[in-house]
């Protein structure tokens, strides 16, 4: 079943911010017009978890004043954008999907990340559902429902960030910002067919966000286009300090060198682990991107099992040892799906994890070393398209797997060692799947460059919210 | 294969309490987590590779 039932007048952030600082359109305008469209929308699909419809409209009506007096209204001039529900928003409790939150206090202000886009005359209309505390790669949450996938009702948006990829892919907002621990911007990037960037680890601050998993938990934005990508991503860096992990670099925008043309790259498909889970829809878009690309080598990751695994049990291990207190106290109230696994963490042997982390240098080390021949790697995002709600099991390397444990197979290892990917979506015969753009530490540029050429040359992108 | 019964003894140890309603799914889930585990351990890894740093001071 198709949701996207009518085009939208004006779509993406830089047509928006152009046409609102040009005062072809008023951001009000365009509020309005995001608002009934979540109206209509997002009962079915639950994308959305709470509008702020008022600071929305609130927040427009000064942008339009700031036009009016002829002063700079910024980058992002109007554009409406929605974030994950880990991320802090003046007033409202920061849930990250669970009803465990619920009773902490309301944040006192915005995650850094609003902040800056606010600043930058970005208009946040709303939080997304997601996993409880991002747990997951399916977005069925007990407590606050599954989203549903905008391009077919049935299947899964992805997850932990469902919520967020799905209002893109749907039009009800012209970007996103969501949250990946081991692939919960990727895997729903890939099932509902939209760009999505995870930064190198620590090069956007998480301050005023939930965390998941300290050493593994990266921010990043989701838009319909490499070009939107491209724009939020430079109004969203720089050091803060309050993230102990955040690097002191300089921003490094790229919006404006985003039609470089990067000759001579070298690009290489991913093979082994990243070719052995992978389905056959998963390899052929692969392999489109790489065609296009002039790619021809192939590299062979080893080690990238047992990166998976490690990043695996830290997670567990990591995410029961932040809720141990409520696992001890409140163990009835935590979604079924996430209490066994975080308990279960509480119970592993320390040796496991230090030996994780030993795997950790020694995975970064293969890495490293495979960037000193290539520039950039290729890899599916997913092992297969979008399955279907509670579909219990998925197929991998021609064997049947749970779906929820094995979603990340392609997406844990990489993220273990905090590379800057940029998943894009690729075309299928019925449900689309992304493809990860990989690069060296720092290099988003290269990775959104090539995104962005490859939307030029119509290899990758959808018609997301004109059906 | 971890039971039950392991399950219990070892959040005894550990001095975490679960309820019971909840073991049998912690112990399907230490199953899949030792599966993965094990592939950390085996091969064994060579001494001079340290755990990467977490702490910056």
């Amino acid at each position: 079943m198709i949701l996207l039932d009518r085009p939208i007048a004006i779509a993406g952030a830089r047509s928006i911010a152009r046409a609102v600082r040009s005062g072809e359109l008023s951001a009000v305008a365009v509020i309005e017009d995001r608002l009934e469209r979540i109206a209509r929308l997002n009962p079915r699909l639950n994308a959305f978890t709470n509008i702020l419809e008022d600071r929305a409209l609130a927040e427009a009506a000064a942008v339009d004043a700031l036009v009016a007096a002829g002063r700079d209204p910024g980058p992002l001039a109007g554009v409406p954008f929605g974030v994950k529900d880990n991320y802090d928003v003046a007033g409202r409790v920061t849930t990250a999907g669970s009803i465990i939150n619920l009773k902490l206090p309301p944040a006192h202000e915005d995650a850094v990340l609003v902040r800056r886009l606010t600043n930058a005359g970005a208009i946040l209309v709303g939080t997304q559902n997601m996993d409880e505390f991002a747990y997951g790669f399916t977005t069925e949450n007990a407590h606050y429902g599954a989203t549903r996938n905008p391009r077919d009702a049935g299947r899964s948006a992805g997850g932990s960030s469902g919520g967020s990829a799905a209002a893109v892919a749907a039009g009800l907002v012209d970007f996103s910002l969501g949250t990946d621990t081991n692939g919960s911007i990727r895997v729903p990037s890939s099932f509902c067919g939209v760009f999505g960037l995870k930064p190198t680890f620590g090069r956007l601050p998480r301050t005023g966000t939930f965390p998941f998993v300290h050493d593994l938990d990266h921010l990043g934005p989701f838009a319909n286009s490499a070009d939107d990508l491209a724009l939020v991503y430079d109004a969203i860096q720089g050091f803060d300090a309050g993230d102990a992990a955040c690097a002191q670099r300089r921003a490094d925008p790229v919006s404006a060198s985003l039609a470089a043309a990067n000759d001579g790259l070298r690009v290489a498909v991913l093979d082994g682990w990243f070719h052995d889970n992978a389905d056959d829809q998963g390899r052929a878009a692969v392999r489109t991107v790489a065609d296009a690309l002039g790619a021809t080598g192939r590299v062979t990751l080893h080690g990238a099992e047992r990166a998976r695994a490690a990043a695996f049990v830290l997670t567990s291990a990591s995410g029961g040892n932040l809720h141990a207190e409520a696992l001890a106290e409140r163990a009835e109230d935590f979604d079924p799906a996430t209490r066994s696994r975080l308990l279960a963490g509480l119970l592993l042997p320390a040796n496991l994890v230090l030996q994780a982390q030993r795997v950790r240098l020694l995975f970064q080390a293969e890495v490293s070393a495979a960037f000193r021949d290539h520039d950039l790697l290729l890899a599916p995002a997913t092992p297969c398209a979008a399955p279907l709600l509670g579909q219990p099991t998925i197929g991998v390397a021609g064997r049947d797997v749970a779906t929820r444990p094995n979603i990340g197979l392609l997406t844990q290892p990489l993220s273990f060692v905090g590379l800057p990917i940029v998943a894009v979506p690729v075309a299928g015969a019925g449900m689309p799947i992304g493809v990860q753009i990989v690069a060296p530490p720092w290099a988003e540029a290269l990775a959104l460059q090539t995104a962005a050429r490859l939307e030029r040359e119509g290899v990758v992108g959808l018609e997301a919210a004109n059906p | 294969m971890i039971t039950i019964e392991d399950i219990d003894r070892l959040a005894a140890l550990a001095g975490i309490r679960i309820d019971p309603a909840f073991v049998a799914g912690v112990a399907q889930a230490m199953e899949t987590l030792l599966a993965q585990g094990r592939l950390l351990t085996d091969p064994p890894l060579a001494a001079e590779i340290e755990p990467a740093a977490v702490f910056r001071p």
